[in-house]
């Protein structure tokens, strides 16, 4: 058969398949390489020296490495309470603030505009930026809160490992916040109002209307928020970079970034694999959860 | 007290809400705006305690410093430009028809296909980044603006893809139909119907790829030394060598970033409903 | 001469039948609907005629070609859509001038048969305007407009008045069937409404579950509803069916319902039937069955008389304005010619 002859399906089907196929190689070469190779890495020794790659089969060493490794488990510590922190509150200020940015008197445009700034702002110019705000000597926090009589000296907030964990997190939740707002949003208002008004029609107080009308409506879109949110907190690596390079004590180096000096300052890049393999095993897991919470129901509905 | 009106709910919850929109607006401008004004105030100025904010203080010193001290400022500017404008073309040149055959062409398995597309899009940069720095070592294009652009495509071809199939869904059946029975072929469709009326969410696409691909720093910081180094880059550099300089470090953040920011509020709209609806619904 | 003709098409979605065995013949110049309630699988046999769904079996022919395998192109038919399925994007003429365009006609050309078409549907002031410009009526007249300009074999409408407010469906039905008469081209007609179905077409497909249950003209399709499907699925208010026993007594055929006895014709055998009479085949007055008055529902030509009676219920529809108070007695004379007779089991006329 000719391709004129071809029916509108069959040539749709055609089509469709060479449409796919570019992106399809080109996600093969980014994405699909690297992951199989990275597995394979994991599972070798492989170092730089003289700026020539040597690699050598050692089975699961690298992996039993980990369990020895104390500065892994601070590490995955470390990141297990920053991550669940970052989840909750991430989530929870976004809600509130996504619940008053569809009050009446917070639909302005110019609340939009603060929630979209912070997520353009590269996280390394928020990094540098708070870097200045925490700054020992001269930064304002330590300013507003002595000229507030909060505090009577200036602090080194990043100087102790428990507050300089707790400012990171304080810095990506600011970060974080404006785009969880921002999709807790667009699931609020795909609310219909007809339900806020039958709720009223019953008698339901403002309240009792957010509890048994809004918040069971939004409920797919809140869990959404807290997987994505979950995989968001484990990359975070910029603002550990530029504001404490783990430090003090390890006390910052988050997994992400143990990976990164493992293999990019120690060299070791078959264990810094392994570690990465730990990071890729979670964030799967967390989005296999995620497609399965998006994924389309049958809901009576057919094409 | 009629539904409008209760809308806005009572005194005691309308100051809640005053309240709250206050908080969040410091909360949110507060720190945006410490780095604009850190940028105009003169040395002196910023590390006095507390920073003096008097009117005498302003300048625009600190820019032109920045600018005339920093060429790697402006060699930055250029790369992260052309990084970000080649992994955005491709994205979209590769992404969009990828979308429409995933969101309306028989293509077998389509929706596993996208899913996981969206799926890989959540991995860790570590995850990838060895072996794409072994590869990209290995064939000499280290270093390279277009070897970056091109492990950009890692999370930029995904969410294009992901933007534009949540659109691409919603476009009626019947104008399809109506294209094929006038004569247009699946390509003259693509073209002449499908891409002119979704030049919306392809703006959003492109500006939400150009602004991920502008702020990028891990994989910059691995894939390049010298001369393909990207803003971030710069910037961070900067913040280790000029500690000190506090006005001149914001300042260089505020050029950094303005562009960006620039085109983020000018599309917010789009990326709003781009983005957030597509995260958020399958 | 036959222009499209479909012969034991089927058609199906997985495992889920849509269309089977689907039969038809239209006539070159004929007006034909597809009739049937949503998910009978009319839209999906017009889909098939216009190519752009393939048949899982069976053949689709146009003046006696086998036409399968070619694209709608090929086979030169114009649609116009559900929801009209304009282009947002392109203006009235671009609209209309799409289909010339993708011909590759000359821009000259396309514009003088654009305009020639815009002005028989009275859109030449619109034809700068955006889809969106116009109103619902409007933007039926450029799908029609775009189907028209081709000059095709075979119009196609799927469902195209559905989007239209009550009023304004009737008068574009109107428009549609002028155009008809005026171009005589063969047309195939999917609607959902019954009243469409009769007022527009020369003749009807009914069809149920995939299945084409009955294909006539209008007045075959309501006066001699092949089944029971059929009778109920034409006809407003709808015909009221009744379980009854045929027996055959010196006297004549007779049918039992309950305490009663309908005469019947003599040709109908014993045995359990269906006995369907449609409101405009009873008459209230002085003979006949004993009923008392439930609801009594003015239309304006004609009044329904819903009344209740040892059958059941039964509604009698009433030239102009009938006065009675709900509860009052009345007699409902039934027209025996006109009574419907089915097969109980199998739901077929007999």
């Amino acid at each position: 058969m000719t391709v004129t002859a071809a029916t509108f399906e069959q040539r749709r089907r055609r089509v469709g398949l060479l449409f796919v196929l570019p992106a399809l190689l080109v996600l093969a070469a980014v994405l699909g390489y690297p992951i199989v190779d990275s597995i394979m890495l994991a599972l070798q020794r492989v170092t730089l020296t003289g700026g020539a790659i040597q690699q050598s089969w050692v089975g699961f060493d690298n992996f039993q490495r980990l369990f020895a490794d104390a500065t892994f488990q601070r590490a995955a510590l470390n990141t297990a309470y920053f991550s669940a922190m970052e989840v909750v509150l991430v989530v929870l200020i976004s809600l509130g603030v996504a619940v008053l940015l569809n009050h009446p008197m917070g639909r302005f445009g110019v609340f939009r505009i603060l929630l979209i700034v912070p997520w353009a702002i590269a996280p390394v110019a928020n990094a540098v930026l708070w870097k200045w705000i925490l700054h020992a000597n001269y930064g304002v926090l330590n300013g507003i809160l002595k000229g507030l009589g909060l505090i009577d000296h200036y602090h080194v907030w990043l100087g102790t490992p428990v507050s300089a964990l707790n400012f990171l997190l304080l810095v990506d939740v600011w970060k974080s916040v404006p785009f969880v707002a921002l999709l807790i949003l667009a699931g609020l208002q795909r609310v219909p109002s007809i339900l806020y008004r039958a709720a009223y029609m019953d008698g339901a107080g403002p309240v009792q209307s957010f509890l048994h009308v809004t918040l069971p409506t939004i409920r797919s879109v809140i869990a959404i928020a807290v997987v994505l949110q979950t995989i968001w907190s484990l990359r975070v690596f910029d603002i550990v970079f530029v504001l404490t390079r783990g430090g003090p004590a390890d006390a910052t180096a988050l997994l992400n970034f143990l990976a990164y000096r493992v293999t990019f300052n120690f060299l070791d890049l078959g264990y810094g694999s392994a570690i990465a393999n730990v990071i890729f095993a979670i964030t799967m897991l967390l989005a296999i959860l995620y497609v399965w919470l998006l994924w389309p129901r049958p809901a009576g509905a057919k094409r | 007290m009629s539904f409008a009106r209760r809308q806005h709910g009572g005194p005691l919850l309308r100051g809640l809400v005053v309240l709250g929109l206050v908080v969040f607006v410091v909360w949110s401008a507060g720190p945006v705006v410490w780095l604009i004004v850190s940028s105009l105030l003169e040395q002196q100025a910023l590390i006095s305690q507390p920073p003096d904010v008097s009117p005498s203080a302003f300048t625009l010193d600190n820019f032109v410093q920045v600018i005339a001290a920093a060429a790697a400022l402006g060699k930055g500017i250029l790369n992260s430009l052309m990084v970000a404008l080649f992994s955005t073309a491709v994205s979209l040149a590769l992404g969009a028809p990828a979308a429409y055959a995933l969101a309306r062409l028989p293509v077998p398995r389509a929706n596993n296909i996208a899913f996981l597309i969206l799926a890989t899009q959540m991995l860790p940069g570590i995850a990838i980044a060895i072996p794409l720095f072994i590869a990209i070592s290995k064939l000499g294009l280290i270093d390279s603006v277009f070897s970056l652009g091109f492990v950009y495509l890692s999370f930029n071809l995904p969410i294009v893809v992901w933007i534009l199939r949540g659109f691409f869904l919603g476009i009626p059946v019947g104008i399809e139909r109506a294209a094929a029975v006038d004569g247009a072929g699946v390509f003259a469709t693509f073209w002449h119907i499908v891409l002119p009326i979704s030049i919306p969410p392809l703006a959003a696409a492109a500006v939400f790829a150009f602004v991920e691909a502008w702020n990028e720093f891990f994989f910059a910081l691995i894939l390049t030394r010298q001369s393909a180094q990207t803003v971030p880059l710069v910037i961070a550099q900067f913040a280790g060598q000029y500690q000190t300089v506090f006005g001149q470090m914001m300042a260089a953040a505020v050029i950094s970033v303005a562009p960006v920011i620039v085109l983020a509020i000018v599309f917010r709209n789009q990326i709003v409903r781009g983005f957030a609806d597509g995260m958020t619904k399958g | 001469m036959t222009a499209v003709e479909l012969r034991n098409v089927s058609k199906s979605f997985g495992s889920h039948p849509v269309c089977r065995d689907v039969n038809l013949a239209v006539g070159e110049g004929e007006f034909v609907t597809l009739l049937g309630s949503s998910g009978c699988g009319k839209t999906t046999t017009l889909n098939m005629i216009a190519g752009l769904e393939d048949a899982s079996s069976g053949d689709i022919l146009m003046n006696g070609q086998r036409v399968n395998d070619l694209s709608p192109v090929q086979r030169d038919v114009a649609m116009v859509f559900q929801n009209y399925a304009l282009y947002p994007h392109m203006t009235v003429a671009q609209n209309i001038g799409f289909t010339l365009k993708m011909r590759r006609l000359a821009a000259a050309d396309i514009r003088a048969r654009v305009e020639k078409v815009a002005a028989s549907l009275e859109l030449s002031a619109l034809l700068e305007r955006l889809p969106a410009q116009l109103s619902g009526g409007q933007q039926q007249r450029v799908a029609i407009g775009r189907a028209l300009v081709r000059e095709p074999r075979v119009f196609l409408f799927d469902e195209p008045f559905s989007n239209l407010d009550a009023g304004l469906r009737v008068r574009m039905r109107a428009e549609v069937k002028e155009l008809h008469q005026r171009l005589g081209v063969t047309s195939v007609f999917v609607t959902h409404d019954q009243e469409e179905a009769m007022s527009i077409s020369d003749r009807i497909a009914v069809m149920n579950q995939g299945v084409v249950e009955q294909f006539g003209t209008p007045e075959e399709i309501y006066s001699q509803p092949a089944s029971r499907t059929v009778a109920v699925f034409i006809g407003n208010p709808r015909i009221e069916l009744f379980p009854g026993t045929v027996a055959r007594t010196a006297d004549g055929t007779f049918c039992r319902i309950g305490g009663v006895s309908l005469a019947l014709d003599p040709r109908h055998a014993e045995g359990e039937v269906e006995i369907g009479v449609r409101p405009e085949h009873v008459r209230l007055g002085e003979r006949g069955i004993p009923a008392v008055v439930r609801m009594v529902q003015p239309v304006g030509p004609a009044t329904h008389v819903t009344l209740d009676w040892e059958g059941g219920s039964l509604t009698a529809s009433q030239p102009g304005f009938v006065r009675l108070a709900p509860g009052s007695a009345v007699r409902a004379e039934i027209d025996p010619a006109q009574l419907l007779v089915f097969d109980r089991k199998t739901g077929r006329r007999l």
